[in-house]
C-alpha cells in the first residue's frame, strides 16, 4: 500500500494554468476524489499522478519515493480511463493480461490471475469477447479489471461512471467502493458529479480553476464549507452577504448584512478561521437544516412571505422573502400554506456557517 | 546556479522525452529527409548559384537574356490557315493541282519562351481545372439524378495515370488523321480544313483533361463536409441561389479548393507526360518548350555530370521557387493535411436535391461531354493495347493480343516491370517505416522538433519530382561518384529513395488520420499497465493501424509504380535498370518514327489495373466513401 503525496505541483499548458500550486497527502488504503466542475484540473491532477504529464513545477511522491520524473510505465499505477480505452484488437482476456505479460509472469500465473479477477469482477465466461460485443457496463468492469490484475499500488479512476446511463452508475459505484475496501487500494477518483464524489469517497478534494479549494471528509465538505465556491458546488443554500458585528456570550458571532435589517448568528467552519470584527463575510444556510418547531439549540429566526412554492416529493421546497432576501427552505411534504402567505422558520446557530467573504483557500491539507 | 539548475532540468526533460523509440523515429525521419531530400535540393541550388567558383547571379542573367527562356516579343499566332497545293495524277494520266488546307493550331504560337510558357500553361490549366472541378462537385454533392453513382466512378478514370500514353492518344485524335478530322471534314463536311492542335494548346489540352479530378474531389469533400445548417440558417435570412453560393458556400469550400488548384499548378508545372506524349504524337515542337522538358531534356542529352549546361540547375531552381510560392500561397488555408487524403465524409445526411427533368438534363449535358473527352485517353489507352489501332488509320480494324502478351515476353519490357516491382516494393519498406514514425510524432509526441518532422514528411508533395532527379543527379553524381548510390552507374538504387521521399505523404498521411480516430487514452493504458512506448507501439499503435498503414502502403505502392518525373530522368542514366514509366517514354518518344506505342498502352494498361485494384483495396480498408488521389 501506499500514500501519494502531491507537493506544490504546477501544470500549465500554454497559458492556461491547469493545476496550480496542489499540495495534498492522499493516505495508505484511502478512497480519495478530486471533485470540481469540468476545466477545474481534476483530471490533469490525476494523469500527473499516473505519470501522462509531467508537472512544471513541484514534486509528487509514492510514499517516500519521488516518482515525478518517472514515466508511466514504471509508476506500477492502474488507471481507468473515462472512455475505457479498452483495445479493440484484443479479446478481454486479452486486454486483461497484457500488463501481466509485461511483467513477464509465467503463462500459468497470468491465466490463474486473469480468472481470479474476471471472477472479482463477475466478468467470467466473456473472456473470449472482444470489446465491442461487450454492453457498457461489462466494458466498465473489463477496464478496471485491466487496472486491478496488476495488483498497482494505487488504483486511478478518471469518471469511470460518466459513460453509463444513471441505474448502472448507482450500481458500478457501489461495486467500486466494494472491491476498494475489498483490496484495501489506495485509490483516487476523479468525478464532476457531487453526490458521486459524497457516497463513494473517504476525502474529497474540492478543486476550482486549478486550485484545491478545500481538503476534507464528504460530511466536512458539506456541513462545513469554508469558502463559497465549496458552499455552492456541494448543494443548495441560502446566500448572505454582510458585515460581522460582535459576537454572542455562548460564543457565535454576528453577521448583519449591508442593509443592517438581517441580523444571524453562525459559527466559523473551523477552529483555525478567525473572524475579525468589521469583517466582510457570508453565511450560509442549508434549506434542509430549518424546522418549523423552536430547536432546542440557539437558532435563528427566519419570518417572511412565501414568494414560491413547489412540490418536489420528499419535500416541499420554499422561497421565503424575509427582510429582501431570498432564503431556500424545505419543509415536510405535507405542508400547506394556511391562509396567509407569513412564515416562520427556524435553523441552528450551528447550521449557520459563516466565513470571510474571499474564504480560505487551503494552501495545504 | 539558477542557470545550471534549469540546465539540468531541460536535460532531464529531453532524456524522459527522447526515449528508445522516439529517439529512432527522429533519427530514421531525419536522415532519410536530409539526404534523400534536403542536401539534393541544396546542391541544385549550389550549382545554379555558383559560377567560377563563386556566388553569382550571373547564370541566372544569362538564362533571363536568352530569347528561347523568355521570347520578347512573344509569338501569338495561335492561329494559322495554310494552304498549300499538291500535283494529284489522274487516272487519265493528267495531273492536277489541288488545295490541302490546313486550320493548325499551336504550331507557331503562342510561344512566351520556356519560362513563360511553364506558367501560362500552368496557370490556364490550374483555371480551366478549377471552374470545371467546381462545377462538376457541385453538381455531384448537391443533386440526385439517375446514374449519379456510375458517375462518381467514371470521374475518377481520369485519374488513372497512363503517363505519355494518353497525352499520344489525344495526339493521335485531334493529328490530321485523326477522329476529329474525321467527324468533321470527312464525316460532317462541316469544313475542308484539316485541324490540328499542337503546342501549348495541346498540352493544356491534355493536363486540364487529367488533372480536373483532382480539383473535383477536394471540392467534393469540403462540400460534403459543409454542415447543411451552415446553409439553411443563411437560407432562413433570405439568402439563396447565386447568392448563397457566393456569400456562404463558396467560403466554406475554400480550402478544397486552395488545394486542388494548387496541386493541379504543381503537377502541370512538372509534368513531362504531356509534352513527351505529343512530341511522339507530333513531333518536336512548341508543346515540349517547357521548363519541365528542358531539363529533362538536358539531362537525357548529358553523358557525364560535367556536360550539364548550368541552365539546367537554373531552371530546377526557378520551378522550386514558383512550386514553393504556390505551396505557401495556400498554407493559410490548408495545413495540407487535406491534400493526398480526403476526409471520410459528412456526419451529419448532405444537402441533396432531387433533380427534375430540365435539372437532369442540364446536368448530364455537362457531366456527359465532360466523361466523354476526359476519360477518352485512358479508353484510347486501352485501345491501343488490344487493336492494331496504331498503324490503322482513324479506327482500328483488328484485336490483337500481341501488344499485352509483350508483357511477359518481351526482354525489355519484363525488365522494366520487373524494375519497377523491385523498387516500388523496397521503397514501401521505408515508406511504412518513416512514414509510421513520422506520423506519430506529428500526432502523439509534444517534443521540440515535432513540427519540423511534419512538414519534412508533407513538402514533397510540393516539390517537383524533376527537382528531387536533378539534386540527385547533381549530389551523388558527384558526392558518390564511382559508387553504388552514382546515378550514372546504379540509377536503381536512388529510384527506390526517390520513390520512398515522394511518395511517403501517402503512407504518412493515412496513418495520422488513423491517429486523430484513435483515442490516445488506448495507448496510455498500456503505458500505464507498464509497457515501454516502444512496446506500446508494436503492441497497440500499429495492430490498431494496421489498415490505416496497409491502405497507404498500397497507394503509396501503385503511385510508386506510375512515378513518372524521376523514373524518367535517373532511369535514362542507365537503360537496363529503367522502371516501366521509363520504358513508356522511351518507346512513345520514338514512336512518331516506328509506331511501337502499343507495348507502351500495354503497359498502361497494366498501370491501371494496379491502380483499380489499389485504390479499391484501400478504400474498402479505410472505409473511404471518395477515392484517393494522386499522381
Amino acid at each position: 500500500m501506499v500514500a501519494v503525496r502531491l507537493l506544490k505541483v504546477t501544470k500549465r499548458f500554454k497559458d492556461v494554468v491547469a493545476v496550480d500550486k496542489v499540495t495534498i497527502d492522499i493516505r495508505h488504503g484511502e478512497f480519495f476524489t478530486f471533485l470540481g466542475p469540468s476545466g477545474c484540473g481534476k483530471t490533469t491532477t490525476l494523469r500527473l499522478i499516473a505519470g501522462l504529464e509531467y508537472p512544471d513545477q513541484g514534486r509528487i511522491f509514492f510514499n517516500n519515493e519521488d516518482v515525478t520524473e518517472l514515466p508511466p510505465y514504471r509508476r506500477n499505477t492502474g488507471m481507468v480511463f473515462q472512455n475505457y480505452a479498452l483495445w479493440p484488437h484484443m479479446t478481454v482476456f486479452d486486454n486483461i493480461a497484457y500488463g501481466l505479460k509485461i511483467r513477464g509472469l509465467p503463462k500459468k500465473e497470468i491465466r490463474d490471475r486473469v480468472y481470479g479477477v474476471l471472477e472479482l469482477i463477475k466478468l467470467k465466461g466473456l473472456e473470449h469477447r472482444y470489446p465491442t460485443q461487450l454492453s457498457g457496463g461489462q466494458q466498465q468492469r473489463v477496464a478496471l479489471a485491466r487496472a486491478l490484475v496488476i495488483e498497482p499500488q494505487v488504483l486511478l479512476l478518471d469518471e469511470p461512471l460518466s459513460n453509463l446511463d444513471a441505474k448502472l452508475r448507482i450500481e458500478m459505484r457501489e461495486e467500486i467502493k466494494r472491491l476498494q475496501r475489498q483490496l484495501g487500494i489506495t485509490t483516487i477518483y476523479v468525478t464532476h458529479d457531487q453526490e458521486e464524489a459524497m457516497v463513494i469517497s473517504d476525502r474529497i478534494a474540492v478543486m476550482n480553476e486549478g486550485k484545491v479549494m478545500q481538503v476534507g471528509t464528504p460530511e466536512e465538505l458539506y456541513r462545513r464549507p469554508k469558502n463559497l465556491f465549496v458552499a455552492t458546488f456541494l448543494g443548495r443554500c441560502t446566500v448572505i452577504e454582510g458585515v460581522i458585528r460582535g459576537a454572542t456570550p455562548d460564543g457565535y458571532v454576528i453577521l448583519v448584512s449591508e442593509e443592517g435589517a438581517l441580523k444571524l448568528k453562525g459559527t466559523p467552519p473551523s477552529s483555525d478561521i478567525k473572524l475579525k470584527e468589521g469583517e466582510r463575510a457570508v453565511a450560509i444556510m442549508r434549506p434542509q437544516d430549518f424546522s418549523l418547531e423552536e430547536p432546542k439549540k440557539p437558532f435563528n429566526v427566519i419570518e417572511g412571505v412565501i414568494d414560491w412554492l413547489s412540490f418536489v416529493g420528499p419535500y416541499v421546497e420554499l422561497r421565503v422573502n424575509y427582510h429582501g432576501k431570498r432564503f431556500l427552505i424545505n419543509v415536510p411534504s405535507d405542508f400547506k400554506i394556511a391562509g396567509k402567505r407569513r412564515f416562520k422558520a427556524f435553523i441552528p446557530c450551528d447550521a449557520t456557517v459563516i466565513f470571510p467573504l474571499r474564504g480560505g483557500i487551503e494552501e495545504a491539507a | 546556479m539558477k542557470e545550471a539548475d534549469r540546465l539540468t532540468t531541460s536535460i532531464k526533460i529531453l532524456k524522459r522525452e527522447f526515449d528508445k523509440l522516439t529517439t529512432i523515429q527522429l533519427i530514421v525521419t531525419f536522415s532519410i529527409s536530409l539526404l534523400f531530400l534536403l542536401i539534393p535540393i541544396f546542391s541544385i541550388l549550389y550549382k545554379a548559384f555558383m559560377y567560377g567558383g563563386s556566388f553569382s547571379l550571373a547564370h541566372f542573367g544569362e538564362l533571363l537574356h536568352n530569347p528561347l527562356m523568355i521570347r520578347v516579343p512573344p509569338s501569338l499566332r495561335v492561329v494559322e490557315f495554310i494552304e498549300r497545293y499538291k500535283f494529284v495524277t489522274l487516272e487519265n494520266g493528267s495531273r492536277l493541282l489541288v488545295p490541302l488546307k490546313t486550320l493548325y493550331i499551336g504550331g507557331s504560337g503562342p510561344d512566351f519562351g520556356y519560362i513563360l510558357n511553364s506558367l501560362f500553361v500552368s496557370s490556364i490549366v490550374t483555371l480551366s481545372t478549377s471552374l470545371i472541378g467546381l462545377i462538376t462537385a457541385f453538381i455531384m454533392a448537391r443533386y440526385d439524378f439517375p446514374l449519379k453513382n456510375a458517375f462518381r466512378v467514371l470521374l475518377i478514370i481520369p485519374l488513372l495515370a497512363t503517363p505519355f500514353v494518353n497525352a499520344y492518344v489525344i495526339g493521335k485524335v485531334l493529328g490530321p488523321g485523326g477522329l476529329l478530322n474525321f467527324v468533321l471534314r470527312d464525316l460532317l463536311r462541316l469544313t475542308d480544313y484539316t485541324i490540328v492542335i499542337v503546342g501549348l494548346p495541346a498540352v493544356i489540352l491534355v493536363q486540364t483533361l487529367s488533372y480536373f479530378p483532382i480539383v473535383y474531389l477536394n471540392i467534393l469533400a469540403s462540400l460534403i463536409n459543409v454542415d447543411p445548417s451552415m446553409e439553411e440558417q443563411a437560407e432562413n435570412m433570405g439568402a439563396h441561389g447565386l447568392r448563397l453560393f457566393r456569400t456562404i458556400t463558396l467560403p466554406l469550400i475554400k480550402p478544397g479548393l486552395a488545394s486542388g488548384a494548387t496541386l493541379v499548378f504543381i503537377f502541370s508545372l512538372e509534368d513531362l507526360g504531356a509534352p513527351i506524349g505529343l512530341s511522339g504524337a507530333f513531333g518536336d515542337g512548341l508543346h515540349n518548350r517547357l521548363m519541365s522538358f528542358y531539363v529533362y531534356d538536358e539531362f537525357k542529352r548529358a553523358l557525364t555530370l560535367e556536360q550539364v549546361h548550368a541552365s539546367a540547375y537554373v531552371i530546377s531552381v526557378i520551378m522550386l521557387v514558383i512550386a514553393s510560392i504556390a505551396f505557401l500561397a495556400i498554407k493559410k488555408y490548408v495545413s495540407l493535411r487535406q491534400y493526398a487524403m480526403l476526409s471520410k465524409g459528412g456526419r451529419w445526411s448532405v444537402r441533396v436535391r432531387r433533380l427534375g427533368a430540365k435539372g437532369i438534363a442540364l446536368a448530364y449535358s455537362f457531366l456527359i461531354p465532360v466523361i466523354l473527352i476526359a476519360a477518352f485517353p485512358q479508353m484510347g489507352v486501352v485501345t491501343l493495347a488490344l487493336t492494331n489501332w496504331a498503324t490503322s488509320g482513324v479506327f482500328p480494324t483488328r484485336f490483337t493480343v500481341e501488344w499485352m502478351s509483350s508483357l511477359v515476353t518481351k526482354a525489355d519490357v519484363v525488365t522494366s516491370i520487373k524494375n519497377s516491382l523491385i523498387y516500388s516494393g523496397l521503397a514501401i519498406l521505408m515508406i511504412v517505416a518513416v512514414g509510421t514514425s513520422a506520423a506519430y510524432i506529428a500526432a502523439r509526441r509534444n517534443i521540440p522538433g515535432r513540427d519540423l518532422v511534419d512538414l519534412l514528411v508533407t513538402i514533397p508533395i510540393a516539390i517537383p519530382g524533376i527537382i528531387v532527379a536533378v539534386g540527385y543527379l547533381a549530389f551523388f553524381g558527384s558526392t558518390f561518384s564511382n559508387t553504388l548510390m552514382d546515378p550514372f552507374i546504379n540509377p536503381g538504387l536512388l529510384l527506390i529513395f526517390s520513390y520512398s521521399v515522394r511518395r511517403l505523404p501517402f503512407t504518412t498521411r493515412t496513418v495520422f488520420a488513423g491517429l486523430q480516430q484513435t483515442h490516445v487514452s488506448l495507448e496510455e493504458a498500456a503505458m500505464n499497465l507498464g509497457a515501454s512506448r516502444s512496446r506500446m507501439f508494436f503492441t497497440i499503435t500499429v495492430p490498431l493501424l494496421a489498415t490505416n498503414i496497409i491502405g497507404g502502403a498500397l497507394l503509396s505502392f501503385v503511385y510508386s509504380m506510375s512515378e513518372v518525373s524521376t523514373s524518367v530522368i535517373l532511369g535514362s542514366r542507365n537503360p537496363s535498370q529503367g522502371p516501366i514509366t521509363f520504358l513508356m517514354s522511351q518507346v512513345i518518344y520514338a514512336s512518331a518514327a516506328v509506331g511501337t506505342v502499343s507495348i507502351a498502352a500495354a503497359l498502361g494498361v497494366l498501370l491501371m489495373t494496379l491502380q483499380i485494384i489499389a485504390i479499391t483495396l484501400s478504400n474498402y480498408l479505410l472505409k473511404q466513401r471518395v477515392a484517393f488521389l494522386g499522381i
